[in-house]
């Protein structure tokens, strides 16, 4: 850990989550810069010239996504704050929520500012209660010491800050999806175009960006962008939350710069493999919507750009670990239940398709699956992936894909012997 | 789950197609500033800005399948059949949700596209329970239409199909079956955008979300058949036509309905001579896509009280000519004995255009001068197509000269018959005891009393002639609706065997007065109305066709 902690370094202090700790510490002197000498214009160009990339899933280019808001009219814009953090083996926002929130408040404020946006919303985790409470907090703070509200630190800017609460669903993550729960309606993704940089919350011009990759911009702002695009890989730039879970001694969130080797992050990081006699089998890097990959192309670059060469996604780096114990066929199942369940069943293809999976893995697991069954799965899986009206199809397509692919033969054993060879560790 | 990328910046389409090494490059026509050319399956298209892909196809007369796509209703790109596929677009896109640009290339029909269109159809049909059998909506399916083309003809899904309730009353004359639905919204957005009346949401998720009523709310609005014909499978069917007969032998006759001065299009379905159900026609300028459950049951008038089937005089049923005859004698005496003044007319709004302008000539010929139309309003008109008028014709009684219908002008007469002054009464497709506008013994006193109606009503129980009419949709004819839209009625069943259009009983009437002229078909009888009338002056029978013709210069 030869980096300086950026994004975790008040974590461990005491109060971090309170004003005071995080003035102490260096907190809103980016929001005093930007506030007193920037304009909306130059945060922007800092940001786009950083290379930050969203931390959501997909690391598109922040300042470009940015850059789309149409020019100013009538409508407000508005940013959302995607705190919907519901992505299996992901838990990085959580704890940037729970322990500095005060980051990234001056993260939105710096975002909000930069975009000509006078009024945020704060989409959370409807579980994050905690989270949900102490971000309340830190928002009331912020008021009474005039970092929010009208006239921000003597500058004329005025912003707003609300925390809405979601009500349990994996889609609202979705960032169209959560537009159409904050409008308070039922949470299912629109179809697009019109994307919410032209037509958003409220039909407004909107821009939706991850808690993490706000948690960027007061660097970005305080050090420069050239500083900033120093730290990581070229066009992987600056530092990433990596979530690692699974056989692992010491699961937890890690922060290192773009371009880790998942060994590293392993080994050095969360402490190797649970089990000293249970090698590595395979691991999702960028969580669980991504695709596996088998130990022997787990010594990758954790990056997007590494990632997506390797066939892979960074996504939310919700790295989870499996060793030699796992049956593929019984993880591959737990997934297709989640994603079964979280299905907003709104297009065909992805309501009736993850129920599909479910039960031929379940027959599999179960020792009743057929010769045709892992071909049907990929097949099936294929048929989803691309005809969805968001992301959620591939969301668990190309996980069914790449495990049947990848462990094809554990799945054939599934038929063969008639039973889960692993002893079905896991019963349905 | 992977964010969505955002847009790149949008690539400049170059104006025509891609010179491809085979075909030929085909010119796109050039487009107006409102419009973009397009190429639909090797085919060029002009349309408007913002046309659809799938509109767009359509006008070529390629149709795109959709299950969730409706023109009446907002875009919910939820089903996914309609995919096409886009040059430099790397997925396939839905047409119903995809706006035609200039220059686009889209195919509908290549095996990329086919294959989707497999999937879908295939994941539809996994859960669906495939009981065509014992669905009413077989034979006018869409799940059955395009398994033709896209179906696998085996399925590969082995498992426990999931269940949901099955003939579930939502609504008071709307039956849902849960396992038919396929989610396509449909009659969740037309509940929210059409009727305005909400009372349908998605519940649940994933497969096991469902189509139900919001609590304490049930699927009855005064237009919840709609749901039932927007649907496009079997998920909800229509309370009254639930196992009655097979889609497939039914008779569809493009009619008008009569249950109130809209005039919406309609299809009266035919079975085995009776109606089986009455579903909207398009017409844009009348309806839309649309109509009340009232009109949907307007067919059940034909058969809510005994007919009329005789001609009777006098209490005896008599051969037609001697009705007639005596018809005519009774008023001539009765003229004659207490003055033209003492003979009076009442006809009814419900009557098409042919019976009132006969009406007309044939009171005329007798020397009947006065003539009432009593109306027949309840409710109020609505944002979407009811009329509180519930006549069908109140405009074409107008038209020929009788004015709209006046309860003042009919109270008057009814007191003119009580005090004596008027000693007899032609009544053509009213039933004023029934509907309490006279009481039955004043009609008593009179010395002439003829009816001509389709019922045996309270008024013809007391009538000395009454004559068998036509009741509705037993007739051909014409109607003007309230904003002055001419349309034509078409039979859609036969009439009691002795029964005749109103307008040959007035004829038959006329001729004994000494009216000329031998209209035989109610389309002369049009034309020699149209001859007649300035307002209809410009329309023929032939040239209202199916979607009715505006008359002129008649404001409301």
């Amino acid at each position: 850990m030869a980096s300086e902690k950026l994004l975790l370094r008040n974590v461990g202090r005491e109060n971090s989550h309170t004003l005071d700790v995080y003035t102490a510490n260096g907190g809103y002197q980016a929001l005093k810069k930007a506030l007193s000498g920037m304009t909306p214009e130059a945060v922007l160009e800092e940001v786009k010239a950083s290379g930050l990339r969203g931390r959501g899933g997909a690391g598109f280019p922040t300042g470009m996504k940015w850059s789309f808001l149409p020019k100013m009219g009538d409508k407000p814009r508005y940013l959302c704050v995607n705190a919907d953090e519901s992505e299996p083996g992901t838990f990085k926002d959580r704890l940037l929520i729970e322990r500095d929130p005060h980051l990234v408040l001056e993260g939105i404020i710096l975002s909000s500012f930069a975009i000509h946006c006078h009024t945020a919303f704060f989409y959370i985790r409807g579980e994050f209660q905690k989270g949900a409470r102490i971000f309340e907090q830190a928002i009331a703070e912020a008021y009474a010491k005039g970092l929010l509200g009208k006239n921000i630190l003597g500058s004329g800017y005025d912003l707003d800050v609300l925390v809405y609460r979601g009500a349990g669903a994996y889609i609202c993550g979705e960032e169209t999806a959560l537009l159409e729960s904050l409008e308070g309606k039922r949470g299912l993704p629109r179809i697009k175009p019109p994307f919410p940089a032209i037509v958003g919350l409220y039909g407004c011009p909107t821009i939706i960006n991850n808690v993490e990759t706000l948690a960027n911009v007061p660097f970005i702002v305080e050090r420069g962008a050239a500083w900033y695009g120093g730290i990581g890989r070229p066009k992987n730039t600056g530092p990433k939350l990596f979530c690692i879970s699974g056989h692992v001694k010491r699961p937890g969130v890690y922060e290192a710069p773009l371009g880790i080797p998942f060994k590293e992050l392993l080994n050095e990081h969360a402490g190797g493999m649970l089990h000293p006699d249970r090698p590595l089998k395979a691991a999702v890097p960028g969580g669980s919507s991504m695709k596996v990959l088998p130990a022997a192309r787990c010594d990758v670059l954790l990056d997007f750009d590494s990632l997506a060469a390797a066939g892979t996604m960074l996504g939310s780096a919700g790295g989870m670990v499996m060793d030699s114990g796992t049956c593929m066929v019984g993880a591959l199942l737990n997934l297709a239940e989640f994603y079964e369940h979280e299905s907003c069943g709104q297009c065909t293809p992805c309501r009736e398709g993850t129920g599909w999976f479910t039960k031929i893995l379940h027959r599999l697991e179960a020792g009743q699956g057929r010769r045709e069954d892992p071909d049907l799965l990929i097949d099936v899986a294929k048929r989803v992936e691309g005809n969805t009206i968001c992301p959620f199809g591939e969301a668990i397509a190309w996980p069914v894909q790449s495990y049947v692919a990848e462990f094809k033969s554990e799945f054939d054993d599934h038929v063969t012997k008639g039973a889960c060879p692993f002893g079905a560790a896991r019963k349905g | 789950m992977p964010e969505p990328t955002p847009p790149a910046p949008p690539a400049p389409l170059k104006p025509g197609p891609t010179p491809t090494a085979v075909a030929p490059p085909i010119e796109l026509p050039a487009a107006g500033p409102d419009e973009v050319a397009l190429l639909v399956d090797e085919r060029p298209v002009v349309v408007k800005k913002g046309t659809t892909v799938l509109q767009a196809a359509e006008r070529l007369g390629i149709a795109v399948p959709h299950y969730c796509y409706h023109p009446g209703l907002t875009v919910a790109g939820n089903c996914r059949m309609c995919f096409v596929e886009i040059e430099k677009m790397p997925k396939l896109q839905i047409g119903c949700a995809t706006q035609a640009t200039q220059g686009m290339v889209v195919r509908t029909a290549n095996p990329r596209v086919k294959s989707a269109r497999e999937s879908i159809m295939e994941f539809l049909l996994i859960n669906h329970p495939l009981d065509c059998p014992i669905c009413d909506q077989a034979g006018e399916c869409r799940l059955q239409q395009y398994a033709n083309a896209y179906g696998r003809g085996r399925s590969r899904f082995v498992e426990e199909k999931i269940h949901h309730d099955k003939g579930v009353p939502i609504g008071p004359r709307v039956v849902f079956d849960g396992e038919r639905c396929i989610k396509c919204t449909r009659c969740i957005r037309f509940c929210d955008e059409v009727s305005k009346t909400h009372e349908l949401g998605l519940f649940e998720r994933g497969g096991h979300a469902i189509i139900g009523t919001f609590p304490g709310k049930s699927l009855d609005n005064a237009y919840s058949g709609n749901t039932v014909d927007i649907c496009p499978v079997g998920a909800l069917t229509w309370r009254p036509f639930r196992f009655q007969a097979r889609v497939w032998f039914l008779r569809n006759v493009p009619s008008v309905c009569t249950g109130c001065a809209r005039g919406c299009n309609v299809e009266l379905a035919v079975y085995d001579h009776r109606i089986h159900r009455i579903t909207p026609r398009r017409n844009a300028a009348v309806n839309g896509y649309w109509m009340c459950d009232l009109g949907r049951q307007t067919y059940e008038r034909l058969d809510d009280r005994p007919r009329l089937e005789r001609p009777v005089a006098t209490g005896s049923v008599v051969p037609a000519p001697e009705a007639v005859d005596r018809a005519a004698a009774l008023l001539r005496e009765t003229a004659t004995r207490h003055g033209a003044a003492s003979v009076a007319a009442m006809v009814s709004a419900r009557l098409t255009l042919e019976d009132l302008f006969m009406a007309r000539q044939a009171l005329k010929q007798a020397g009947i001068s006065r003539v009432v139309v009593p109306p027949h309003e309840s409710g109020e008109d609505d944002a979407l197509l009811l009329r509180r008028d519930k006549t069908p014709n109140a405009r074409g009684a107008e038209l020929v000269g009788f004015g709209r219908p006046d309860a003042v002008a009919t109270a008057r007469l009814a007191g003119d018959i009580a005090a004596g002054h008027v000693r007899g009464l032609v009544i053509v497709g009213e039933d004023p005891v029934g509907d309490g506008l006279f009481k039955a013994d004043v009609l008593s006193e009179l010395d002439a009393l003829v009816v001509i109606d389709a019922w045996q009503t309270e008024t013809a129980k007391a009538a000395h002639v009454a004559l068998p009419a036509t009741g509705p949709y037993e007739a051909d004819g014409v109607v003007v609706n309230f904003q002055g839209h001419a349309q034509r009625l078409r039979r859609g069943v036969p009439a009691p065997a002795l029964a005749e259009p109103s307008w040959r009983w007035l004829r038959e009437l006329g001729r004994r007065f000494g009216l000329a002229g031998s209209w035989n078909t109610a389309s002369a009888v049009f034309d020699q109305a149209a001859a007649e009338l300035k307002p209809l002056a410009s329309l023929s029978w032939r040239g209202l066709g199916g979607d009715g013709h505006p008359i002129v210069d008649t404001e409301p």
